[in-house]
């Protein structure tokens, strides 16, 4: 516990002050839809079919008014207006079906072309999408898969124009460390991937620029340091938030805490929060910036426990922990207005926590599966 | 792995891997990982969860029922053995149900 005393203070300096009043609720769900749901009804509202197919990912423009979706199906891209609910765009980057079906047909060597894609991040002008990619091309006899690639999406053209050999470095680490969480700077001309090392690129010819390695800065002290996701909630312009373990390299102890990055000047600051449990399950900071929830979690199968653990920020203490049912696996979240923690997939209902005493409340039927797209909360 | 020579330049690779990675460093206060059970791999082509049995070998860690997860297993084709194969073959074996768990009656049929 000393831990916590003297590390996450400065967290609630970086949150935005949000009114009290309840949301909405974005989910990518099955089989092709967004699902919008009125956290204070307790109800979907509307269920948005996608042309493209399976939601795989979802992303809010930084003005809020558009939501990008990448599908699954055929490498797709849809792009949602908010006010509207409507598909201002969508394309597919796959070769389609029935052109593949004709050159297999036709015994042309080239039979079509399928992508997989990660990290994407829009650009702020809403035009260009950055991602990571690998190709795979359909012969008569074989297929054909490309090395790792940063890759550019042209949002209006409606293709790939540009991509780039990821570096040895970073497409032979472990675990694929090129499938990871990228960002772009304000200006939108540099791309940031995180992984255990940020790697920076020139968004004009993608090529790398700098390799900031934590683990080897004379400042950090750590033996190794891992990024996780991004903590939007209380992350400012420029700067990228995560979780974030480190381990020193003296006793090999692993820590959690927070990781600040300046993605202008590329300072990095690591605020410790106390030791590394087995998992953990994200950071919800709530709109007060006073009060923060994650879900720890111990243990595996069937002696898996999961705990909500609160902390009150300002004091730099844990207020509370409560164990709930978890389940095989899930994502976790917080309302509009910080009173409810949600816990939701793989499957096709979210459990509401009162965020207050840790208790179930009640269990929300969205009737469709949200394993994969993952849930935008509007305020 | 005494008895046993790699004869190819993949097991060959593995084997200098294996070689590589020599003894556990003594460390303090070190938070040990759970040594997990070793799971024949057969029927199934991978177990985290597992279909029949979980990652550790045990059916407590499973996913109830199934049809709770059922579309990772088929989307990203991770079990493409117990599943029909979203990518390739089956694209709308499960376009009408959106929640398996309730509805899986409507989940279309798959001839081989």
């Amino acid at each position: 516990m000393g831990l916590f005393r003297s590390s996450i203070a400065a967290l609630a300096l970086g949150a935005v002050c949000y009114g009290a009043q309840a949301g909405t609720l974005i989910f990518g769900a099955y089989p092709n839809t967004l699902t919008w749901f009125d956290e204070a009804k307790g109800a979907v509202t509307d269920r948005v079919p996608l042309v493209e197919g399976v939601p795989r990912s979802l992303q809010l423009s930084a003005d809020k008014s558009k939501i990008f979706v990448t599908t699954g199906d055929h490498s797709g891209i849809e792009i949602i207006d908010v006010a509207t609910h409507k598909a201002l765009s969508h394309f597919a980057l796959d070769t389609p079906k029935a052109a593949e079906a004709l050159a297999f047909a036709n015994r042309r060597n080239h039979v079509a072309t399928h992508y997989r894609f990660n990290g994407e991040v829009v650009d702020p002008t809403g035009r260009y999408m950055y991602a990571t990619l690998i190709q795979m091309d359909k012969g008569l006899d074989r297929y054909t898969v490309s090395k790792p690639q940063y890759a550019v999406i042209d949002l209006e053209q409606k293709k790939i124009v540009r991509t780039r050999d990821v570096d040895e470095e970073e497409a032979n680490a472990t675990g694929a460390a090129y499938r990871t969480a990228l960002a772009l700077s304000d200006d939108g001309k540099y791309l940031y991937m995180f992984r255990d090392k940020v790697v920076v690129l020139n968004t004009a010819d993608l090529k790398v620029v700098d390799r900031i390695d934590m683990a080897k800065s004379e400042a950090s002290d750590l033996e190794a340091a891992t990024f996780g996701p991004e903590l939007e909630s209380i992350s400012q312009p420029g700067e990228y938030v995560s979780l974030f373990n480190e381990t020193d390299p003296y006793i090999h102890n692993r820590v959690l805490g927070i990781g600040r990055f300046k993605l202008d000047s590329r300072q990095f600051s690591f605020t410790p929060i106390g030791p590394a449990p087995t998992t953990m399950q994200g950071l919800q900071v709530a709109p007060d910036g006073k009060t923060a929830y994650t879900v720890v979690t111990n243990g595996l199968y069937g002696n898996k426990r999961c705990e909500l653990w609160r902390f009150d920020l300002p004091t730099n203490t844990v207020q509370d922990k409560a164990e709930f049912p978890c389940r095989t696996r899930f994502s976790f979240g917080i309302s509009a207005n910080g009173q409810k923690l949600y816990i939701w997939g793989a499957s096709f209902d979210m459990e509401v926590y009162d965020a207050k005493t840790l208790k179930h409340e009640r269990t929300w039927d969205l009737n469709a599966d949200v394993t994969y797209g993952n849930m935008i909360v509007l305020r | 792995m005494k008895h046993l020579r790699p004869l190819n330049v993949k097991a060959r690779r593995i084997d200098e891997l294996v070689s590589s990675l020599g003894a556990d460093d003594v460390v303090a206060l070190q938070q040990p990982q759970p040594q997990r059970p070793h799971v024949p791999m057969g029927c199934t082509l991978s177990f985290s969860p597992g279909w029949e049995v979980d990652a550790g070998g045990g059916t407590a860690g499973l996913c109830q029922p199934v049809e709770r997860d059922i579309y990772d297993c088929y989307v990203t084709c991770f079990w493409p053995v117990q599943v029909p194969d979203h990518v390739n073959n089956s694209p709308d074996w499960a376009n009408k149900c959106a929640a398996a768990t309730k509805d899986w009656r409507n989940l279309d049929i798959v001839f081989p």
